[in-house]
């Protein structure tokens, strides 16, 4: 046989061994018996010294054009075991992808924080300032520069928690009360503000807050408290009602109605607090809202020229409003947090919910 | 404040709809507490024409009725009385009332006749005891009418939220001009009346003679009045006030108790009746002292309580007898009226409100007369409301009022400090300005007058001169009458805006962005936020083994709701493990939390304490259990350790180093696994395992992994950002060592070489495997192994030129530690 039909007749072979290899190994093998060092073809290559001269370009034609082909075949033939062979190890890694993934715990926001926060950010997009004051507070900040009647109930010793005074203030009190107590609200904050800060004033106050209450689903002997002030040129009691309007639906949604009802506290006049209405029963009554309709959720008025009067702001010039909220108030009317115990004692299986 | 509506319409048109005006005094600053429907246990009782009676078929006794209940069909009723009988009147429970002792009534069968009701004896409905037959009405008794409704027992009583301001509207007067002012309606005072009823004894001896009245200090008595009754017969009240009385739930005692009641709830004025014959003395003079009370005096009130008294206190006395009664708060037992008194004192007086208040606190007794004073009893018109009750005493015990010689009055009145009645202007366009309102002069006007004001024309066309009524002591300055207009006016009918102050800006001060960081980075290493109390226990730091150095004294508080929450904490690490002891009984086994709040430190002198704001953590168990894939590693100090990193880490607070803290450094904690957390000098706190003892005596189960830092140190350490360092644009030469040191070379010391040996060529050290084997390496060694990278920051750093540096390290490094490589 001529060489030409021989190199033909391995071609032939070499492409059906190619077609034949199951994997990349086998089709290694291939390329090794054909196109390695002692292959077949390389054989014709190497033995092109003994093939006779006219015969020799005839031949070396031959033997490339037989190369280039073989090798054509086994990368094709290799890309497509290659393809084949990810296929099935994909298959075989696939995993139940309803198995629970490896996660990093994150941490959680105390729920009254979480509230808090939430209603900072209200009042930073109104253009309030955030302050911060002492918890255990003198009288003169929690009652006197408040307004408060010195004789004033809630200055009682059933209402609020005093402490051991360790200056030598000599001011006579009833019996049990001292100069120093546990802050009974955050408005002590608005009085030192006005102290150290000219209006323009517009700041909210959140903080803990102390009263001698007996902890039980409904009361704490701490809580929070978020105390707003402001204090501007032309602020109108018509303010005060816009804005607590707005910070009410922006808390409790926009279908929520409010209502101020007039009312009494010592350090503004006039003075309101104020409802919104029932999310159970919008406003038929029920027994969420002990058949009113409304919930109370803040107290709030104008400031009272007194305050303004210990601060040294002119009260013909400037004119004010003042609120306070119950945070934990609105995690039982938001959250519907059944025990307010529940915010004190840490247990993870509460901590973790919000 | 309890208040009859059947008593309030004697003065005032009270409203039908009695949610609308429930509803109304909400908003205009009456809360509303409760409303009672008295008579309501009548429902479906009413009086019935009883038109014919037959004898019952089945039985010797009963009789069928039909009976005319006033709406449609007469009702068919089988009686059982054997007063029953054609033509009469009688109460008619029909089908669906409901008769005291839970009896409803339904229609029914009696032997075989339908029974639709029934008919009711006195001791049926509950009012007395007569059950000899049916209660048989009066002939002209309205067929149909509810028997409530004839009887005149139906009435509603609110419960009422006065607020302290309001001392006028503790009374049902004040309540009717309340009314008046917010409906726009006249009412018609009864006070005139009532004292114009009072006829003076001529004939007896003159006043003068038996009661002499001396006050001794007009700033807590500014005014005291007299009155004596003489010859009265205590007994009981008449219905009509026993019924009164009743409605605002106040029980009858005798008929002269229950007229000072009566006085001072329908007036607000307190009254107290002695029995003069006690008062007085062997000359037979009352001589009444108001004075302040001796330090340690001793008094007898009518509660039959022994009470020791101060000197902030005020008595009235008599010069022999001593204390008679605590000023404005009770009386005495020694001198009250008993059923063998026949001559009465009555006292009708004001006491300075802020000392009653202060007497009845501090005595932890409140009364009717307590709470009045407290909030101020008007000194004007004493005299008039005490004619009325005197008026009245003579009415119901048929005694004498006492006339004096020397005026002919019939009053003794020391009156040494009137108070003043206060002149306000009302600028009406500032008013309308500071309510955002358009309120019309017309109404401010009419509704200051109906409050009681004098209301006349101003200084100028806009301005309102008033004078206020010195009944409403809150009505002192100007703002105070403009709240009386809004909240009548309405403040729902204020138009809602927004203030439009042109130098608002909200920002965050450099400490909230700061904690914002710190409560962020806490939470994303998988920390929970708390809070615990501010209470704390006063042995807590103790049990905790924490040393009190540094701490202060702990804040003591006077009134502490119990023992176990007597003063303030000084740390948060006690709170925390209460917390950490509840979730372990509530078999929660992994707990990472983490609280940011105030510790409490006092020193003497110093009146308020000093305020901490600090950050505490603690870890038990793992951060989670074991999955299918995840193995959790039990916490230990260096997941608490890690904590800290990351916030110096997000902080930007430079230089920080954790060094260890011997035993009696930190007695708390675990030796050998405790660290103070520096920054340069500043130290930021500490972090450690707590002592097991400490865990124990919290009644939880370690280990516990803590710590508490300074928030002011984290934020005073932080720096504004971190510095830009080029990204590495050549590659590096990794090359690893493992020393062998003695334990006593620490991690620390091990760094410190590398890095000043390696020059400016050593990139990064990692530490990546710390090991130990007596037999291989020697017992009280271990193998420490490290990943150096070099890099040149300029150009390609050649293996030789890395290798160079790292054996110069290396050898330096055994040279300073005495450390041998491991081969």
């Amino acid at each position: 046989m001529a060489i030409v039909d021989e190199l033909a007749a391995l071609q032939a072979e070499t492409l059906a061994a190619i077609e034949a290899a199951a994997d990349s190994a086998a089709l290694e093998q291939v390329r090794v018996g054909v196109l390695g060092k002692s292959g077949t073809l390389t054989g014709y290559l190497r033995g092109m010294g003994q093939v006779p001269k006219e015969e020799r370009a005839e031949v070396g034609k031959t033997v490339n054009a037989v190369r280039v082909v073989v090798e054509e075949a086994l990368s094709a033939r290799k890309a497509a075991l290659a393809a084949a062979e990810l296929e099935a190890s994909m298959g075989a890694n696939a995993v139940d992808i309803t198995l629970p993934g490896r996660y990093q715990q994150l941490g959680t926001r105390h729920l009254i924080n979480r509230i808090i926060d939430e209603v900072s950010e209200i009042f930073l997009g109104l253009g309030y300032s955030i302050a911060k004051g002492p918890e255990v507070e003198t009288e003169y900040y929690n009652f006197n520069a408040l307004n408060a009647p010195e004789d004033h109930p809630s200055r009682g010793l059933a209402d609020t928690f005093y402490a051991v005074d360790r200056s030598d203030d000599a001011h006579v009190h009833v019996k049990g009360e001292s100069s120093v107590l546990l802050r009974t609200q955050t408005s002590p904050v608005q009085a030192r503000v006005m102290e150290a800060q000219k209006p323009p004033i517009y700041i909210i106050s959140p903080g803990k807050v102390y009263r001698r209450d007996v902890a039980d689903p409904s009361h704490l002997p701490q809580f929070h408290q978020i105390e707003g002030l402001v204090v501007d040129e032309g602020i109108t009691f018509g303010d005060l009602k816009g804005t607590l309007e707005y910070v009410c639906k922006q808390i409790f949604g926009e279908e929520r109605k409010t209502r101020f009802r007039a009312h009494y506290f010592p350090f503004t006049e006039p003075s309101a607090e104020v409802d919104v209405s029932c999310g159970i029963c919008h406003g038929e009554g029920c027994r969420f809202c002990k058949g009113t309709g409304w919930l109370e959720i803040l107290g709030c008025g104008m400031v009272d020229p007194n305050v303004y009067g210990y601060a040294g702001i002119d009260p013909e010039k400037y004119s004010g409003f003042a609120f306070g909220m119950g945070v934990e108030r609105i995690a039982c009317l938001k959250y519907n947090v059944p025990d307010l115990r529940m915010l004190v004692e840490g247990d993870m299986r509460f901590l973790r919910q919000f | 404040m309890k208040a009859s509506l059947k008593w309030l319409s004697d003065y005032v048109e009270v409203p039908t709809d009695i949610k609308e005006l429930c509803d109304r005094l909400d908003l205009t600053g009456t809360g509303v507490e409760g409303v009672e429907k008295l008579g309501e246990q009548f429902d479906g009782v009413v009086v019935g024409h009883v038109l014919t009676c037959e004898a019952h078929p089945d039985s010797d006794h009963m009789h069928v009725v039909t009976v005319d209940v006033g709406a449609g069909e007469p009702v068919q009723i089988v009686c059982g009385a054997p007063n029953i009988a054609a033509g009469i009147k009688v109460p008619v429970a029909t089908i669906g009332a409901v008769l005291p002792g839970d009896f409803k009534i339904k229609k029914s069968k009696l032997r075989g006749v339908t029974s639709c009701g029934m008919c009711c004896s006195q001791r049926e409905l509950g009012m007395g005891s007569d059950h000899e037959g049916i209660w048989i009405l009066p002939d002209d008794a309205p067929t149909g009418t509810p028997i409530a409704e004839y009887l005149g027992l139906g009435d509603t009583v609110l419960d009422l939220e006065i607020t302290p301001n309001r001392p006028d509207s503790l009374s049902i007067a004040g309540l009717a001009r309340e009314l008046g002012a917010m409906y726009q309606r006249d009412w018609k005072s009864p006070l005139a009346e009532m004292a114009a009823k009072m006829q003076l004894d001529e004939a007896g001896a003159p006043l003068e003679d038996e009661v002499k009245i001396t006050i001794d200090d007009d700033v807590r008595c500014p005014r005291y009045t007299a009155r004596v009754i003489r010859g009265c017969k205590v007994g009981p009240s008449p219905d009509w006030m026993v019924e009164r009385l009743a409605a605002i739930g106040q029980r009858s005692i005798n008929n002269i108790v229950d007229v000072t009641n009566y006085i001072l709830f329908l007036l607000g004025q307190p009254l107290h009746a002695f029995d003069l014959a006690k008062l007085k003395n062997a000359d037979g003079l009352a001589h009444i002292v108001i004075r302040a009370a001796e330090e340690g005096e001793k008094l007898t009130t009518l509660d039959g309580e022994d009470r020791v008294l101060t000197s902030d206190m005020t008595v009235i006395s008599t010069p022999e007898q001593g204390a008679v009664a605590l000023a404005g708060v009770m009386g005495g037992l020694d001198t009250e009226v008993t059923e063998e008194t026949v001559d009465i004192l009555l006292e009708a007086a004001t006491f300075e409100a802020g000392r009653t208040s202060r007497t009845s606190r501090n005595l932890g007794l409140i009364s009717e007369s307590s709470m009045r004073y407290e909030r101020g009893v008007d000194d004007h018109d004493i005299d008039v409301r005490s004619a009325a009750a005197a008026a009245l005493i003579a009415e119901v015990s048929g005694g004498t009022v006492a006339r004096a010689a020397s005026n002919g009055e019939g009053i003794v009145d020391e009156w040494p400090r009137a108070t003043e009645a206060v002149q306000l202007q009302f600028r009406i366009p500032r008013f309308n300005a500071m309510m955002g309102s358009d309120i019309p002069r017309d109404f401010i006007e009419d509704i200051l007058s109906r409050l009681g004001c004098e209301v006349s024309d101003g200084a100028d066309a806009d301005t309102l001169a008033v004078v206020a009524p010195t009944f409403r002591p809150d009505l002192e300055r100007e703002i105070d009458l403009y709240e009386e207009v809004l909240r009548l006016w309405g403040m729902d009918r204020i138009a809602p805006t927004l203030p439009g102050g042109p130098g608002r800006v909200g920002t965050r001060s450099e400490e909230e962005l700061k904690r914002d960081i710190v409560n962020r980075t806490l939470r994303s290493c998988g920390l929970n936020e708390t809070m615990t109390y501010s209470f704390a226990q006063p042995d807590d730091l103790e049990r905790l083994r924490m040393d009190p150095e540094g701490l202060g004294e702990a804040v003591e508080l006077i009134n502490p709701m119990n023992a176990d929450q007597s003063v303030l904490r000084r740390s948060i690490i006690p709170g925390l493990l209460r917390s950490v002891a509840h979730n372990q009984a509530h078999g929660v086994k992994n707990i990472q939390l983490y609280e940011i709040g105030e510790t409490f430190h006092a020193a003497e002198g110093r009146q308020l304490p000093k305020e901490r704001t600090r950050i505490a953590g603690v870890l038990v168990g793992a951060m989670g259990d074991a999955g299918w894939n995840v193995a959790p590693q039990p916490f230990d100090f260096f997941d608490g350790k890690g904590v800290i990193e990351s916030l110096v880490r997000e902080l930007a607070i430079p230089k920080v180093h954790f060094k260890a803290l011997s035993a009696d450094e930190a007695p708390h904690l675990q030796p050998g696994r405790a660290a103070q957390v520096l920054s340069g000098g500043t130290v930021l706190g500490w972090v450690g395992e707590l002592h097991p003892l400490a865990v124990d005596a919290f009644e939880a189960h370690g280990p516990v992994v803590a710590f508490e830092l300074e928030l002011s140190a984290l934020i005073k350490s932080s720096q504004p950002a971190r510095p830009y360092v080029d990204v590495p644009t050549f590659p590096a030469v990794s090359l690893d060592v493992a020393f062998v040191v003695d334990e006593d070379v620490t991690h620390e010391k091990l760094m410190q070489c590398m890095s000043s040996a390696g020059g400016k060529l050593l990139e990064d050290v990692q530490l990546f495997d710390v090991y130990r084997d007596a037999e291989r390496i020697g017992a009280g060694k271990k193998s420490m192994a490290y990943a150096l990278t070099w890099r040149a920051a300029d150009r390609t750093l050649t293996s030789e030129e890395a290798e160079k540096a790292h054996q110069k390290l290396v050898k330096k490094v055994c040279g300073a530690t005495g450390a041998e490589v491991r081969g």
